[in-house]
């Protein structure tokens, strides 16, 4: 279970703290999948960052199958968040080095992994249909292809919380539809707690929760 | 999917880069390794030019004087020779040579070092070819050579021959020495002529005896008393035994040795003083040329002022007991001449002629032989008019019988010298005693390396190899900007790559990874690349320790005075330098590693630049600024040595100047965006870290360069000390050539001003910056007390006493710091004689030597006669004249006059090479230093891609963009170029206005102006790169 309670963000400028986030709460279950929507700049990728660990909140506290991240020390957070937490983001973030198959097998690298992460990285890109791919270079797929990569990356790991930024959006429709499609059937076949920033009402209508994020606050998003 | 797997993908796929990185560390690691070759190279070269020259010889056997040549046929294998210095006069020139090592020599020696050819013969000289060239010398021509006549007795004593201390040879040149031989150990040309050995013999009246014998082999046979200047032989009807020397002076030392040994063996020592007076005088009535003996026991007085006279003399005197004795003498004093003293007594007894033997006496050359007193050629004033028949009679019946006898102390208080103060000792024990005490006094003088002296000279001299100088240090030293800005660049290199990657940073910290792990990934693709450059770095570290050397041997000869250098590839050097280079590349991978620790991951996914504040640099310039003042105040006031005060401030300014700079572009707050040019400005700021590291690059190298050419010494004059002549001779001069006397025995005409100062000289090594061998016994020399006098005060430390006994010296400064490695203070030992460096002297013409007080040097080195070195003041204008009349009327003496300036002018070459050196391969490190602000600018403007390519979207024309680029390449330069040359100008204004350095405005504006070149070049390629590519491909490229 994810737990955000009473988390502020507040980042200093030349006219005194710019508060992002204030008094800001969510919880999702296992199962659940939630779609944070808003207008640019409201503050939902941080919301996204501190969810995943990757940016502590000013106050407030996050909680993840009971664990805060922010209370354990550089590498057990590290630690927590390849175990834990899968990462897709805008724009798919492969290393352009590594072929598809390596790319998705790099969290596998931080604790030397097991046997058993190649026959899953292939399930995984067999899964998100791109089983022929495997030794292509980012630089020779599309942009679709690129974020399924990232979504294979992403549940590698078998994390418990998936954190999507704009996962759709440098895609076209038809890519974005079927990236949607995959994250959702995944999710579902995981059991992730599944939280997605977006900007596409097309994809946020796939989520059974939804919010808006207005004046640093979450509030329940109409359909 | 391994760690391993992914390493191999980053280094392959960043190849640019890491190729950049490869080349830092190589280029760092072959200066290094490059620059311990050439200390390796210079040590090998040296030991190489060592072992050729003394070929077979191992060790040499030597002693003060000759002693007989059989010795060498019991060390086989082994060769005699005579080894003298020597000056040479090519006849049909007229030209001179002198300090030429003249080797008397023959088959033997050929034989032994297993020469081509034959040795000299008849009146047959062979030169080296350095002194052939020297001369203009070819087969056939005459050759005169001047060399020393040695005398067993020292010339600085009343019997010594002064008037006849060299010879004249007139010899035919036969051919040019193929393979010289020199027993020294200096680099430079060996200066040396050989000439028959049983000719040299002959002529300086030695036959069958040699001063050296170079051997195989170190041990040394069964040495004879004779072989040692010492004559052991029973007195005819006394019934004992005399010991007497060559030199007819028994030393202190050796007679502690004799009468230890007498002890031992339970005999009685009589130790005898002879010594000849001019005159024996009561009242009106007197006795000439009488020798007296000092002794203790019969037939000696017992009152210290007390005489014994016998009865001839008595009776000539009509003495009475209780009478006034006046006896009048010659003393040979230090100040070159001989003076005539008197000393009273009263007769105590008198004793029949027989109760002394002419043996009291020893053999003085001139007057024991002679068959009347008239025909007596003393080396002092004899007035034959004195001589009365009856004075003939003694001699005819008595010989050296001793006319009169005082106390020892008596004797030696008023004849003894610093060479001793008996003529022989007498042992006393009965018949028989001669086999065993001879064969232990023999044995005691061998114990007390009194004897014959076995030298380990191959061994000694492969020390000396090691060189004065270590010129893997100094070169490493030369190469440090070099090696800095390589390591810079490396640094620079890596880091441009991470910042190119910090995105794929952020996501691996997104995935999980911790920063350490991703530090360790970065760490190890670092110690990859390190490795793999040094591995290059060894063969840039063969090329760069040629071409140093190859500078060695041409450019920077000056330094080094030998042409004979060259590579040896050493492995130690090479992987120490590959090492070296392993571990500075990593170290500055790690260090631009360290700038990631401040992004977060969120930060580093965004590309989010991080900025640190610049108050803590604003803070630290301030400190280094308000440090370069007061160095600069205290330089002005003389609280510090001005010229180390002013660099330093100069040092300090620079650092003050970066930081500033640093702090500035942190704060961002630069110039507004008016035009094209402030648009170049204003990106300088974008990454201030890239912009001031080339802005430091630049600067410490431009620095550097122009800083040390303001130390460069040309026409200085002031460390002659006035003096605009020196010179040198061969044969020392014992007669004082300031005064009337010293002059005439010398033939010296009267020269209007001219002065000289006389040096006493023990020969050694030359502790001079000419000589790259480790000084191990060095040249001392000893003013007259009166220059020390006469000379600023810090001299008058040479006669200072310390209270554990070390000798003061003063050396230079430069000779003390970087050939001899000592420091104020701090002692030499020589021989077992602790010097120590009281003072020392800037700039001077004593480099080559260590000065101490003529007292201590008398003490040390009795027998160092005379004086060989002088320095020379002549009236302003003559000092042509005045060398050229010198040169003629001294050539006897093998003197050579030598124009002061021109001596201190050699030293300021080796110098300004060694500074030439420093600045060529700052040089090197500017121009790297450029190649890496070209880089840098590249990597700024591919990164910029976009931003100009939506400048021409928009409608900037090529031109326009290159001159944004430009003028950031220009502001950086100029910045980096004034910054290093306005500080550079603060930290040698000392050394321009003071030590006489200057600024050699036209070829650093030439240097500058390149250097601005290649930056500008580098500017236009990378934009050029930059702008290839279309707007769209520009705008779409990630």
């Amino acid at each position: 279970m994810l737990e955000i309670s009473q988390v502020a963000k507040q980042y200093p400028s030349a006219r005194g703290p710019l508060t992002v986030l204030s008094s800001l709460s969510l919880t999702l279950k296992r199962g659940d999948a939630a779609a944070i929507m808003g207008p640019s700049g409201a503050g939902k990728s941080t919301l996204l960052y501190i969810a995943g660990g990757l940016e502590p909140p000013t106050s407030g506290a996050v909680t993840l199958d009971g664990m805060n991240p922010y209370q354990l020390a550089e590498k057990e957070l590290a630690v927590f968040r390849n175990r834990k937490i899968g990462f897709i983001f805008q724009d798919h973030c492969l290393l352009p080095q590594c072929s598809v198959l390596e790319n998705v097998l790099i969290p596998t690298l931080v604790d030397h992994g097991s046997a058993d992460d190649v026959v899953r990285a292939r399930e995984l890109l067999g899964q998100v249909g791109l089983a022929d791919r495997l030794e292509h270079r980012p630089a020779e797929l599309s942009g679709g292809e690129k974020q399924r990569v990232a979504l294979a990356r992403a549940l590698i790991r078998r994390p418990l919380l998936l954190l999507c930024d704009e996962p759709t959006g440098n895609l076209d429709e038809a890519s974005a539809a079927m990236v949607a499609d995959l994250l959702m059937e995944l999710h579902s076949r995981q059991e992730t707690v599944l939280m997605v920033v977006t900007h596409s009402a097309a994809l946020a209508a796939r989520f059974p929760l939804r919010y808006e994020l207005r004046h640093a606050n979450l509030y329940p998003a109409h359909a | 999917m391994r760690i391993s797997t992914l390493l191999t993908r980053n280094l392959t796929w960043y190849w640019r880069t890491n190729l950049a990185v490869l080349l830092g560390v190589a280029t760092a690691a072959g200066v290094l390794g490059g620059a311990a070759l050439v200390g390796e190279s210079v040590r090998a070269s040296l030991r190489g030019l060592v072992l050729d020259r003394l070929g077979n010889a191992d060790f040499v056997v030597t002693r003060g004087g000759f002693f007989g040549e059989q010795l060498a046929a019991e060390m086989q294998p082994a060769a005699p020779l005579i080894v003298m210095d020597g000056a040479v006069t090519h006849e049909p020139s007229g030209k001179r040579a002198a300090g030429v090592q003249v080797y008397g020599v023959d088959a033997r020696f050929w034989k032994f070092q297993g020469l081509a050819g034959s040795a000299p013969g008849g009146r047959e000289i062979q030169l080296t070819a350095a002194v052939a060239r020297e001369l203009g010398a070819a087969a056939n021509d005459t050759i005169l050579l001047r060399i020393p006549k040695p005398s067993a007795i020292p010339l600085e004593t009343l019997h010594g021959r002064k008037e006849d201390t060299g010879k004249t040879l007139r010899l035919t040149m036969s051919g040019v020495v193929q393979h010289p031989f020199s027993l020294r150990a200096e680099q430079g040309d060996v200066r040396a002529v050989y000439v028959p050995l049983s000719r040299l013999q002959r002529e300086v009246n030695e036959a069958g005896k040699v001063n050296t014998i170079i051997a195989a082999q170190g041990k040394l046979p069964a040495v004879s008393l004779a072989d040692m200047g010492l004559r052991l032989r029973p007195v005819d009807g006394v019934g004992c035994l005399s010991l007497e020397t060559d030199s007819t002076i028994v030393s202190d030392a050796l007679a502690d040795v004799a009468s230890r040994t007498a002890r031992s063996l339970g005999l009685r020592v009589q130790p005898v003083l002879a010594y000849l007076v001019n005159s024996l005088r009561i009242a009106a009535r007197e006795v000439p040329y009488s020798v007296v003996a000092a002794l203790d026991g019969s037939p000696a007085p017992a009152a210290e002022d007390g005489i014994v006279l016998n009865q001839w003399a008595a009776r000539d005197l009509n003495a009475a007991l209780g009478d006034a004795v006046k006896l009048e003498y010659f003393v040979w004093k230090p100040d070159g001449q001989l003076h005539t003293e008197t000393a009273k007594f009263r007769v105590e007894r008198i004793v029949p002629v027989d109760a002394a033997d002419r043996d009291l006496t020893p053999q003085y050359p001139g007057i024991t032989e002679s068959r009347s007193l008239r025909d007596w050629d003393p080396p002092f004033p004899l007035d034959l008019g004195r001589i009365r028949p009856r004075d003939e009679e003694y001699w005819d019946r008595y010989r050296t019988t001793p006319k009169a006898f005082v106390r020892l102390s008596r004797g030696r208080a008023l004849w003894g010298t610093r060479f001793g103060s008996l003529t022989s000792l007498r042992i006393f024990g009965g018949a028989g005693i001669q086999p065993a005490y001879g064969e232990a006094f023999r044995t005691a003088l061998e114990s007390a390396k009194m004897g014959l002296t076995v030298i380990p000279v191959k061994a000694q001299s492969l020390e000396a190899a090691q060189g004065a100088t270590d010129f893997g240090e100094y070169f490493v030293y030369f190469s440090f900007f070099l090696m800095v800005s390589a390591l810079l660049l490396t640094g620079l290199f890596f880091r441009l790559g991470i910042e190119q990657r910090k995105r794929e940073i952020g996501i691996l910290r997104s995935l999980g990874f911790s920063a350490s792990k991703i530090r360790a990934v970065f760490l190890l693709e670092g110690a990859v690349l390190a490795l793999a450059g040094a591995a290059v770095g060894i063969g840039v570290a063969l090329a760069y320790g040629a071409l140093i050397m190859l500078g060695l041997r041409t450019w920077w000869f000056d330094a080094v005075g030998t042409r004979l250098l060259s590579l040896h590839a050493s492995a130690s050097a090479l992987v120490g330098g590959a090492i070296a280079g392993v571990a500075a590349g990593l170290g500055s991978v790690a260090f631009a590693l360290r700038g990631l620790q401040p992004a977060t991951p969120r930060g580093l996914l965004a590309g989010v630049e991080i900025t640190a504040p610049g108050r803590w640099r604003w803070f630290a310039g301030a400190i280094a600024a308000g440090l370069a003042a007061a160095l600069v105040g205290a330089g002005a006031a003389g609280r510090v040595d001005p010229a180390a005060g002013f660099f330093g401030a100069g040092t300090l300014l620079l650092i003050a100047a970066l930081l500033f700079q640093n702090a500035w572009l942190h704060t961002r707050r630069l110039i507004p965006i008016r035009g094209l040019a402030t648009l170049g400005t204003r990106n300088v700021a974008y990454r201030p870290g890239r912009s001031i590291l080339c802005i430091a690059l630049i600067a410490s190298a431009t620095f550097v360069i122009v800083s040390l050419d303001a130390f460069r010494r040309e026409g200085s004059v002031e460390g002659t000390g006035g003096f605009p002549l020196l010179a040198e001779s061969v044969l020392p001069l014992i007669h004082d050539p300031n005064s009337a006397s010293g002059r005439a025995a010398l033939n010296l005409p009267p020269l209007e001003g001219v002065q000289f100062v006389p040096f006493r000289v023990r020969p050694g090594d030359d502790t001079s910056c000419l000589n790259l061998y480790q000084p191990r016994t060095p040249r001392i020399m000893a003013p007259p007390s009166t220059f020390l006098r006469t000379a600023n005060n810090p001299w008058l430390l040479l006669e200072s006493k310390s209270a554990d006994g070390a000798i003061p010296a003063i050396a230079d400064a430069n000779s003390m710091t970087y050939v001899l490695h000592r420091k104020l203070g701090e002692e030499f030992e020589l021989d077992g004689v602790r010097l120590r460096i009281v003072a020392a002297l800037q700039d001077s013409l004593f480099q080559g030597e260590l000065i101490i007080s003529e007292e201590n040097f008398l003490r040390l080195f009795p027998d160092a006669a005379g004086y060989r070195f002088f320095l020379v003041n002549a009236p302003p204008g003559k000092e042509a004249e005045v060398t050229s009349t010198l040169d003629e009327a001294l050539s006897d003496y093998g003197f050579d006059v030598q124009s002061a300036p021109a001596r201190l002018a050699a030293f300021h070459r080796v110098e300004n090479s060694y500074l030439g050196t420093f600045q060529a391969l700052g040089g090197l490190g500017l121009l790297l230093g450029t190649i890496g602000l070209g880089a840098v600018l590249m990597r700024n403007v591919l990164e910029r891609r976009r931003e100009l390519a939506l400048l021409r979207a928009v409608g900037y024309r090529w031109r326009q963009l290159a001159m944004i680029v430009l003028v950031e390449n220009l502001f950086l330069l100029v910045v980096g170029l004034a910054t290093g040359a306005a500080c550079a100008a603060v930290a040698v204004a000392p050394a321009v206005s003071v030590r006489g350095g200057h600024l050699p405005v036209r070829s650093l504006v030439v240097l500058l102006a390149l250097v601005l070149a290649a930056g500008m070049l580098a500017s236009f390629a990378a934009t050029t790169a930059a702008l290839r590519a279309s707007v769209l491909d520009a705008l779409r490229s990630e």
